[in-house]
């Protein structure tokens, strides 16, 4: 957009406006009688006209048409009367604009003389309707040199307002009041004053050495609150000022604070810095906070709250800046805790410190091999450190989960505000860490959760009463370590599941059929299942049957598994069971004929060896009485086909996972291992019972068992046996 | 971010020409054409300033000015009236509706931009 453009805009729209006000002269001179709305149409048009020409600086059109418009303004004002005369000069001015737009269209050519004489004429007839001189200095005439614009300028009533009032020993310290009313005046104007002598005491009592005075100022100045305040400088310790600001200057204050930059978190300096405050009225207001403090020798005031009660700074500023303060401090508050770091950056660490564990281990095998007992001690030393980096790189990524968690705070308000449902949010275990990849992703299943808990799971007020429970419902997020997983727990004292409702639906849906028996457990879990709902509506939360399996998904994609328990009547508990760590875990080292296998350390509980009479047994049975409790087990040899005869002696591990126990059998027991994980290529992702690889000293890949896959799997088929 | 002005005027040459140079001075511009557009334009979005004209078909100045300032979200906004010297009156109703200042057409874009920097910093 160029002027140019503008221009052309402005000579479209005159010549629009022009043939409005010819078709408005031509109705008026068929029917001098027309309402206020046409009348001033055609004033509107002629004002537009000059209006928009005084922007392009075309002073002949402003000039012309500013007398047609005063022309019409009294036309409009009814001061003149509509007869076929003035429609005549009116219809003929507007041909002359009209003229002059179409001179400006074609830039260059001038009004010839005739044209020039033309205008004249309309001009004094026109001003001959106005009755004034022709020369009167209000109107412009044509030969006028460049119209300026009149001017414009700030309202009157926004003003500073100034109350002043001098202390009593003003007069005696040498000070004329007056004179700094005078010098006020230099710099800008007083519009009003008004003089307080509410204090003035009787003429009996008057002390003509004392100073009652007091002085409400309306104030019009372009200066500043400081620039206004350092006008009683002299008399400030012995006056009581206060200063308040134009009302128009407020949007630009809160602006200013609104953008502060930042160095402060302090309510008074942000003022200070925004104009508004100037540092003598808060030191001021600070000494009269001791001063209250010392008084009632109680809570301190807020400063914000003192400086509207004195009436320093409006309340609408103070809330602004007390909305930046808590901005700014939020701000620092994460600036002390945390350095940034680009998240590939601690990738490529948690990496490298992979590599430096499988490096430092087979550094160590070698030494070991080597038989160097200086070696041996010096790599062993070096392993430790390894270990050490490896636990500080990954601790690096462990964020606390608390964060995740009171984002609940304000969804569950939010949530149940919109449901009508008194809903409270307890949260446990918020310290509980969990790798921050893991914290990014588990976000939305756990919203999902929540929401759901809230829309599903608790009841109505009126039906928690009826049932004899706190008509507030509540709604727990709980975190705990549980042997190398984090476990989150969404939990509801809600009506729970409906065991029968979910299963109709199960069946309805094709999930079961309707035969099958199910364990309740197994009931819960189908809720899980993709397209299953029962929500008998649908409410903008959830309901939609898109979700639950979402989340299950969500939650499998990152190692995890989560869970349903639900006592109906009681409440309903959700529980997510994740991995630490997607990178390095401690390993134990187990090997069957020349393979090694490795588990999470974390899961095992101990490690047993396989009796004889056992051995010969278990050809029969795969369980083993330990210690009087059935504890089934698996023969990885069979497991992983490793086709090598059994060694003269077999351990059994035993692991534990989400409170059941199983128990591999090995040959060998290696030992703690530190183990990098590398994930298996995707051919292997359907393999059942190996989650991972590993990369030995040695430079062999030793497997990473899938405990819970594979205790899921021994638990089973002994139960399938025992049938 | 720059400052968003509103600028209600029923010329679009003189919305144009002011557009150009508040633009020109930082400023970001919404238009509109008269009262009863320039309300639909307060719909919750960050203004910074209005300048509106007052005689405008549809809904006057001064009207659309009484109504804006009784939306909370622009009841702080300042608002600069455009009048001519024949407004006097016109004027005083401006102030009474809660315009801050008054620029008084025709004028030149410069001291439009003088009238606004009073009021706001770009």
């Amino acid at each position: 957009m160029s002027m140019d453009q503008a221009l052309q805009t402005y000579i479209e729209e005159g010549r629009s406006l022009l043939e409005e006000m010819e078709d408005i002269l031509l109705q008026l001179e068929n029917e001098p009688l027309q309402d206020d709305d046409t009348v001033n149409a055609l004033f509107r048009a002629a004002h537009t006209i000059k209006g928009s020409a005084g922007l392009f600086g075309l002073d002949a059109i402003v000039s012309f048409t500013h007398v047609v418009e005063n022309v019409l303004d009294k036309l409009r004002d009814g001061e003149l009367a509509v007869n076929g005369d003035l429609v005549e000069l009116l219809l003929k001015c507007r041909d002359h604009i009209a003229l002059l737009i179409s001179v400006v269209a074609e830039s260059g050519e001038l009004l010839d003389a005739e044209q020039e004489r033309t205008g004249e004429a309309l001009l004094a007839a026109l001003r001959g309707l106005l009755g004034v001189a022709p020369m009167e200095p209000a109107s412009p005439t044509v030969r006028d040199t460049p119209v300026e614009a009149s001017g414009g300028g700030m309202m009157e009533g926004d003003c500073w307002n100034i109350s002043l009032k001098f202390g009593r020993d003003v007069l005696r310290n040498g000070m004329d009041p007056l004179s700094f009313i005078r010098y006020l005046s230099t710099i800008g104007d007083i519009v009003s004053l008004a003089t307080d002598d509410s204090e003035l005491p009787d003429l009996a009592q008057l002390d003509p050495e004392s100073c009652y005075l007091g002085f409400m100022i309306e104030f019009k100045s372009e200066a500043d609150k400081k620039t206004i305040e350092d006008v009683f400088e002299f008399v400030r310790e012995d006056c009581t000022l206060r200063i308040l600001p134009p009302p128009s200057h407020l949007a630009a204050y809160i602006e200013r604070i609104e953008h502060a930059s930042g160095n402060t978190d302090m309510i008074g300096q942000l003022l200070i810095e925004a104009g508004i405050l100037t540092s003598h009225e808060l030191e001021e207001t600070l000494a009269a906070q001791e001063k209250l403090v010392a008084q009632e020798s109680g809570a301190r005031v807020p400063v914000g709250e003192l400086l509207v009660k004195e009436g320093v700074v409006q309340k609408e500023v103070v809330d602004v800046a007390l909305e930046k303060q808590r901005q700014i401090r939020d701000h620092k508050a994460q600036e002390a805790k945390f350095i940034r770091v680009n998240a590939e950056k601690l990738d490529e660490l948690i990496n490298l410190v992979g590599e430096l564990v499988i490096a430092g281990a087979s550094a160590s095998l070698l030494a070991k091999r080597s038989g160097d007992l200086v070696m041996h001690e010096a790599t062993s030393v070096m392993s430790r450190l390894v270990e050490e980096i490896r636990d500080g790189a990954l601790k690096l990524r462990m964020v606390e989960i608390g964060e995740t968690f009171n984002r609940f705070q304000r969804v569950v308000r939010d949530v149940s505000k919109e449901l009508g449902k008194d809903i409270g949010l307890e949260i446990s275990g918020a310290e509980t860490e969990l790798d921050k990849t893991v914290v990014e992703k588990i976000g939305d299943p756990l919203m999902h959760l929540v929401r759901n808990s809230m829309d599903h799971g608790i009841e109505p007020g009126e039906v928690r009463t009826a049932t004899g429970k706190p008509a507030r419902g509540t709604l727990r997020l709980n975190a705990y370590h549980d042997s190398g997983s984090i476990v989150i727990e969404v939990a509801d004292d809600g009506g729970g599941l409906k065991k029968e409702r979910i299963l109709k639906k199960a069946i309805e849906r094709g999930i079961v059929s309707p035969g099958q028996t199910l364990s309740d457990h197994e009931i819960f879990n189908l809720i899980f299942e993709a397209g299953f709902s029962t929500a008998d509506q649908v409410t903008n939360l959830s309901g939609r049957g898109v979700g639950m399996d979402v989340v299950r998904r969500n939650i499998q994609a990152l190692r995890g598994t989560v869970d349903i328990d639900s006592e109906e009547g009681l409440g309903t508990t959700v529980r997510i069971r994740l991995p630490l760590t997607l990178a390095i875990i401690d390993g134990f080292l187990v090997g069957v004929g020349k393979s090694a296998f490795v588990v999470p350390l974390d899961m095992v509980l101990e490690c047993v060896e396989l009796s004889e009479a056992d051995r010969k047994a278990a050809d029969m049975r795969n369980y083993v009485n330990l210690r009087g409790e059935v504890l089934p087990f698996i023969r990885l040899r069979d497991q992983f086909e490793v086709n090598e005869p059994a060694g003269k002696r077999e351990n059994i591990v035993v692991v534990q996972y989400g409170g059941l126990k199983a128990g591999f059998v090995v040959d060998e027991l290696m030992g703690e291992f530190q183990t990098v994980i590398k994930p298996l290529g995707s051919i292997f992702r359907q393999l059942k019972g190996i989650s991972g690889s590993t990369i030995l000293g040695t430079g062999e890949v030793a497997l990473i068992l899938d405990v819970p896959a594979l205790v899921q799997l021994s638990v089973a088929s002994e139960s399938s046996m025992a049938e | 971010m720059a400052k968003t002005i509103l600028i209600v005027d029923d010329s679009a040459s003189l919305r144009q020409v002011v557009s150009i140079a508040l633009k020109g001075a930082g400023f970001d511009i919404i238009e509109a054409c008269d009262g009863k557009d320039a309300l639909s334009k307060l719909n919750g979005q960050k203004i910074h300033l209005i300048i509106s004209d007052v005689n405008m078909p549809n809904m006057d100045g001064i009207t659309f000015v009484t109504e804006a300032k009784k939306l909370p979200a622009y009841k702080f906004t300042p608002i600069i009236m455009l009048t001519t010297e024949s407004q006097e009156a016109k004027k005083q109703a401006g102030q009474a509706a809660g315009a801050k200042a008054w620029v008084v057409k025709p004028f030149q874009p410069a001291q439009m931009l003088g009238a606004v920097s009073k009021l706001i910093m770009p």
